[in-house]
């Protein structure tokens, strides 16, 4: 899974030799060969329990039997009549990914997170998506259909090389960034600030992730915490503008002061966690931990099953909004037009909303299928998750910037979960607004931000002398 | 069908090939070229140049070596009352002590850290102190095996020689047992020693975020820096090198020495 590092344990890269089958193979059997990378545990892989079967309101059960991957080969020739195979690979982190294929590994649809589809672009290795994949008319243009408008405008508001990433990727599953906690330990202030991991009152007992991307993030916004929470800062007409350029800043002076604040705080937390943060959780010797909301969710939910309750808090400085799209690659599709359709077929399989469901349910992230005023089945999935059994003390909470106004939005749930798994999962309006989403650093910036990580993390030989 | 050696020596030798020698080549590629491919030695002078680097260095050192004299500190009479102490049921001792091998290091350092937890309250407070235990814990089987099939073969009559000439205890250990082990000694160091300078899968246990020789490399890895990268490799595989060299000459030194006695 992106977001989950499984530390020390080598990964086993399931990397299927792609010899031999050529295209002269292919045209022979008539079989379209699809290969597919994507991140590790990262799609529903099927056999669920019978228990697990997923009755909304309609009437409609949903139940993961096999493999999405299996189902979709299955789907693709009865909805269009041709053959196909998937070869389907994974890998750990959007680094490794990008290593495999500079040594030459050749895929047709991958699935990197944003600032990687960015870099992918600025190298010009991306397929753009067909004029047919937005036609709305086409019944199986489930992603054009179904994709909630928010996370469109979010794509189409980002470009780079003078195109906008919807026009080369299809959203798969996206979040935001905030601190898991426990909420008998700490209060919703002080959750409410990246200082957190700053606090010497929570020395050791507050945890980061062992991310250059996401620590630099943290470290910058702590550096501007004052200013975004002024009142003139939030008041300006182009808010949303300043803030994102604000927290896209590389330069040499902001490094070198972030990576001051990133000193001071790896001295405070308990560690740079890679794959503990959860169990740590669970059992108190950590109150508080930076994670992606996909991972919160997971994080609650292991927690509540050892009957421990955390909530997760977005920061009032700013989040990261985060996302992992479906991209094609020119190299893997040479501009053959049947493994077009079948790569775009694919995006549009994800995103049906009853296979949405299956992978959110699976994965526990959360998929940017909203559907509409007709297919509201991912309406009725969250109402089926959280919706309050008792009425009265339900709080009504809306979601209408995801699923449109026109479709049913609002969802009646248990106070609690105002900051537990649902918000986490679907934040509220007014916590995007504070959104920014996290570019790609190009070149220097790049090479700046990797040198910081390597100071911060190194053994200073000027520390001896200095004692 | 017979085969001559040299048919047998077939496997191996392509595995060697395939498996250390080529990527061996690569390694040493990338350490020398720069991003546009041309031949540099820019990335040899940088490394030396490096504070972080060296410091880095300077701290993998220190873990290893702590690492190797508790491990030689706890293994050495461990071994030689396995193998000489006449105690009851040695074997079950010994397969008690090799006994750990068998399940995966991570099992046994997450079992570690929880006990380690109970004693120091937060973990996070002794980074350094609990990564040198996590170490020697995994590394101290490394130790004892080599210096107890050394000492089993040690003739004990020596050892009563010495005595019945007059030779204190601490003359004993000295002029006869070390010079007679150290085979067993230089393979125990080799065997601890190197991979405690590169193994940050127990740092990031043990929450040292520290950075030691395997995780500097693997963090320019993961910024797609392979020449800078690679050039630590290197570096890295010459101290190995000459570590090997020095431990292979000591040990025959004291062969020598051993057949003077």
């Amino acid at each position: 899974m992106r977001r989950r590092l499984i530390a020390g344990l080598v990964t086993v890269c399931m990397m299927i030799p792609l010899v031999g089958c050529s295209g002269k193979e292919q045209e022979a059997s008539g079989e379209i060969v699809l290969r597919i990378a994507n991140c590790e545990e990262y799609i529903d892989e099927g056999d669920w329990d019978e228990e697990e079967t997923i009755e909304l309101e309609d009437g409609t059960t949903i139940l993961g039997e096999n493999a999405l991957v299996d189902d979709f080969e299955e789907w693709y020739e009865e909805t269009y009549g041709q053959k196909i195979r998937v070869e389907y690979s994974t890998y750990g982190t959007n680094e490794e990914l990008y290593n495999q294929m500079s040594l030459g590994d050749v895929f047709d649809v991958v699935c990197p997170s944003e600032y990687m589809i960015m870099k992918l672009m600025k190298e010009d290795r991306l397929m753009p998506l067909s004029e047919t994949f937005f036609d709305d008319s086409v019944e199986e243009n489930y992603y054009s259909r179904y994709a909630s408008d928010y996370i469109k405008g979010v794509f189409t508001d980002l470009s780079m090389n003078g195109h906008t990433i919807s026009e080369y990727a299809g959203c798969y599953m996206w979040g935001t960034l905030g601190i898991v906690y426990n909420p008998a330990e700490l209060t919703a202030d002080e959750v409410a600030h990246y200082a957190i991991f700053m606090n010497p009152k929570y020395a050791k007992q507050v945890t980061m992730k062992d991310s250059i991307r996401d620590s630099y993030f943290a470290g910058l916004a702590i550096r501007n915490a004052e200013e975004f929470q002024s009142e003139e800062f939030l008041a300006q007409p182009d808010y949303r503008d300043v803030l994102s350029e604000r927290m896209n800043d590389t330069s040499q002076d902001t490094v070198d002061e972030v990576e001051d604040i990133l000193s001071d705080m790896r001295e405070n937390v308990y560690s740079l966690e890679t794959d503990s943060g959860k169990a740590d959780m669970v059992t108190g010797k950590v109150l508080a931990n930076l994670q992606w909301s996909g991972d919160a969710v997971y994080t609650m939910d292991q927690a509540e099953e050892d009957g421990v309750e955390l909530a997760y808090s977005v920061p009032t400085e700013c989040t990261n909004l985060w996302f992992d799209g479906w991209v094609m690659m020119k190299n893997g599709i040479e501009e053959d037009a049947r493994k077009q359709q079948a790569a775009e077929a694919f995006i549009n399989f994800l995103s049906r909303p009853d296979n949405a469901i299956r992978n959110m349910y699976y994965i526990g992230y959360t998929s940017p299928i909203a559907g509409d005023a007709d297919n509201t089945l991912v309406y009725q999935y969250l109402d089926y998750n959280y919706g309050a059994e008792d009425e009265e003390e339900a709080v009504a909470y809306d979601l209408g910037y995801f699923f449109g106004e026109d479709a049913p939005h609002v969802i009646n749930a248990p106070e609690e979960q105002m900051n537990r798994q649902l918000f986490t999962q679907y934040p509220t309006e007014e916590v995007l607004q504070r959104s920014v989403v996290m570019r790609y650093f190009e070149g220097d910036a790049n090479d700046r931000i990797a040198q910081m990580w390597t100071n911060i993390r190194c053994f200073d030989v000027k520390k001896l002398f200095r004692k | 069908m017979a085969f001559t050696r040299k048919q047998l020596g077939i496997p191996y030798a392509l595995f060697l090939l395939i498996f250390v020698v080529l990527p061996l080549l690569v390694v040493l590629y990338y350490a020398f070229t720069n991003g546009s491919g041309q031949f540099t030695f820019e990335n040899f002078a940088q490394f030396f140049t490096n504070g972080k680097a060296l410091g880095t260095l300077l701290y993998s050192f220190v873990i290893a070596l702590i690492t190797t004299g508790l491990c030689l500190l706890i293994a050495y009479p461990t071994a030689y009352f396995l193998a000489k102490g006449r105690i009851p049921h040695g074997a079950a001792w010994l397969l008690i002590i090799v006994l750990p091998m068998w399940i995966n290091f991570t099992l046994r350092l997450t079992a570690m850290k929880e006990i380690l937890s109970f004693l120091e309250g937060n973990l996070a407070y002794h980074p350094f102190l609990n990564t040198i235990i996590g170490m020697t814990y995994d590394f101290l089987p490394f130790m004892v095996l080599p210096l107890y099939n050394t000492m089993e073969k040690m003739d004990h009559q020596l050892i009563d020689a010495a005595r019945d000439l007059g030779a204190s205890d601490a003359v004993v250990i000295r002029r006869v047992m070390i010079p007679l082990s150290m085979p067993g000694i230089v393979s125990g160091v080799t065997m601890v020693f190197l991979p405690a300078m590169t193994n940050y899968v127990v740092l990031d246990m043990m929450y040292n975020s520290t950075y030691i020789m395997g995780s500097l490399i693997g963090s320019y890895f993961s910024a797609y820096n392979w020449h800078d990268g690679s050039m630590i490799s290197t570096v890295l595989l010459l101290l190995i090198g000459l570590l090997s060299w020095i431990s292979k000459k000591a040990g025959a030194d004291t062969e020598e020495g051993g057949a003077i006695l």
